[in-house]
């Protein structure tokens, strides 16, 4: 038998909360927090974090301690300095993202489909442009969060260990940290693109892989059948790769500049578009 | 409370419209919104919270013109509690609550202690802290009351909120709609198919069909109308010509063996049996007809067809 209150007291003054795009972006990142995915890839990420850490202590070790004088030669062989180095400060992290922007932005705009809680969210002062906004910034925000540490904490124990002359460029994060950004924004995109398509989360996850995979398949056929290298830029994870190779200089990056910026100019708006006409209001049933 | 002339709604410019002219003032009560499924009852409630604008004709909800700039405002004044389950499965009732109050421009702190308060307003005090994926039907209605209720709206639209209910869960929820509306001074519209619910609570009563407004107005003068409806029984029966001058009395809704249903002119019956009188037969019975709020719906949507 339910008790009830008495009665109800009147609400605290309106208009005295944050803005809906930012409650609906904390309210997934308190989601993802409670999934044990998230406790899954946190420790994923954690264990590579330690890794690309402790290859910069022992590269420091190599080349400081006369104990591994005899190793010198060959640290420098494998421990390259350059700009591939760089480059290859957020890999294998990137390659891993990937699964995790399928498995949790697939079901994003997914997710609120099957629960059908955004016509709910449009019945509040929540605007289309306030929900797309949430799910890109959520979408892209998380793959930038994590690739952050991978970027900055090997510059900062480089800096710590060696000055400026340590493996890690001093400029490494202005580079890196643009080049982020855009692949972040590729993934988040492309993300809540797949999931709008969605009906249920598991279809999401499907939908990502499919477009992220079927993209790269299709643009490895006409770079094949072709010859030509610029249609590499249809492909997502070769583009999300190649922004730091040529954010930091690398000779040979996998995509040139033209195609890189043309590719992920066409993934960034093909599916925000694609996100945005089927989260409309009119697409909702109440 | 919400006022609209002519007012028209189409999903595309080409398209036939799906709201056809409407025009209608409703003052600040519990309104019964009835209609058929495909009647246009969705379409107007999208209307009123600003998401789809006009495409002919005026109207204002809380004050605010439909369209107007401020709509998306407007709607922090307004609660809505939909047919469906629209529920965060996998939170709490409690954190959903907070994220609708939040939603609404609640600050965290303050949307987080309304959560406690609504709750224990529509009963769920307890269980508040578990996730809704494993609560009953009645308490997902609940907790959906408690999300229209989060901000203390002036006005909620409540959509089939009896729905998949047993009859206590009914009355209960019924007595909530009606606490809402006596201690919250909060408007309500109530969008039905269960004509028992809509009479029960709603004190204005709307009823539409096919994008048009077949009858609307409050629930006291329906039931004067209701209470004009009669059963007269004779002890012969009338011949053509008195059957003829039954119409003197008001609208003959059915004949049937000497009973004729009646839609009296005058409240008073007392006049029935001076007719009788006056045309030389016997009217041995008058039965009043109360109670028949579906026929009013029936009729009202299928016109001509008597009952």
């Amino acid at each position: 038998m339910p008790i009830y209150a008495p009665t109800l007291p009147p609400a605290p003054d309106l208009h005295q909360g944050h803005p809906p795009a930012l409650v609906l972006m904390r309210f997934d990142f308190t989601r993802l927090w409670r999934q044990k995915i998230g406790r899954f890839f946190g420790f994923a990420f954690l264990m590579l974090l330690l890794w690309k850490v402790a290859r910069i202590y022992i590269d420091h070790l190599l080349q400081t301690n006369p104990a591994f004088k005899t190793m010198q030669d060959f640290a420098k062989t494998v421990l390259t300095q350059g700009a591939d180095f760089q480059s290859d400060l957020l890999n294998p992290a990137m390659y891993l993202l990937w699964f995790l922007v399928a498995l949790v932005g697939g079901g994003l705009v997914a997710r609120d489909t099957l629960y059908r809680v955004r016509p709910l969210m449009y019945a509040h002062p929540v605007a289309p442009r306030d929900y797309l906004l949430a799910k890109l910034g959520f979408a892209a925000g998380l793959p930038f969060l994590i690739l952050l540490p991978f970027a900055l904490l090997p510059w900062l124990m480089s800096l710590l260990l060696a000055g400026l002359h340590g493996p890690v460029w001093a400029t490494a994060p202005l580079r890196l940290l643009p080049a982020m950004a855009v692949s972040s924004l590729l993934m988040g995109s492309l993300a809540i693109g797949a999931s709008s398509m969605a009906a249920t989360p598991r279809a999401g996850i499907g939908w990502v892989l499919g477009l992220v995979l079927g993209a790269g398949t299709l643009a490895s056929m006409i770079h094949g059948l072709t010859g030509l290298r610029f249609v590499d830029g249809l492909n997502p994870v070769m583009l999300a790769e190649a922004w730091p190779q040529l954010f930091v200089g690398v000779d040979r990056p996998m995509v040139a500049w033209l195609p890189a910026i043309l590719g992920t100019a066409f993934h960034i708006s093909l599916w925000t578009f694609v996100a945005a006409r089927r989260t409309r209001p009119s697409e909702v049933v109440i | 409370m919400i006022a609209f002339e002519n007012l028209e709604v189409r999903y595309a410019a080409a398209a036939a419209p799906a709201l056809k002219g409407l025009t209608l003032s409703l003052e600040r009560g519990i309104v019964g919104l009835l209609g058929p499924n495909g009647a246009g009852k969705s379409t107007l409630l999208k209307a009123l919270l600003g998401l789809l604008t006009p495409s002919r004709g005026s109207g204002t909800v809380l004050g605010v013109p439909l369209g107007a700039p401020e709509a998306a405002r407007l709607r922090s004044r307004i609660g809505y509690m939909p047919e469906y389950d629209a529920l965060i499965e996998d939170a709490s009732a409690y954190e959903q609550v907070a994220f609708w109050g939040e939603l609404s421009g609640l600050a965290p702190e303050a949307a987080r202690d309304r959560a406690h308060e609504v709750l224990y307003f529509v009963g769920l005090d307890e269980a508040r802290y578990r996730p809704v994926s494993g609560y009953s039907t009645g308490m997902r209605q609940r907790v959906k009351l408690a999300q229209a209720l989060v901000h203390s709206p002036e006005l909620i639209f409540l959509d089939e909120p009896t729905n998949g209910l047993d009859p206590d869960g009914r009355r209960r929820m019924l007595e909530l709609v009606l606490r809402v509306h006596a201690e919250l001074g909060t408007g309500v519209i109530l969008a039905s198919h269960l004509l028992g619910d809509v009479e029960r609570v709603a004190d204005q009563l709307v009823i539409l069909d096919k994008g048009e407004i077949k009858a609307a107005g409050s629930m006291a003068g329906l039931r004067k109308v209701l209470a004009r409806r009669v059963e007269l029984r004779f002890l012969d029966p009338l011949n053509p010509a008195q059957e003829a001058d039954l119409a003197e009395l008001g609208t003959v809704l059915e004949a049937r063996n000497g009973l004729y249903d009646l839609e009296l002119t005058e409240a008073d019956p007392a006049a029935t049996f001076r007719w009788a009188q006056a045309r030389g037969t016997t009217l041995v019975q008058v039965t009043p007809r109360h109670d028949r709020l579906d026929e009013v719906l029936l009729r009202a949507l299928h016109p001509g067809t008597g009952d």
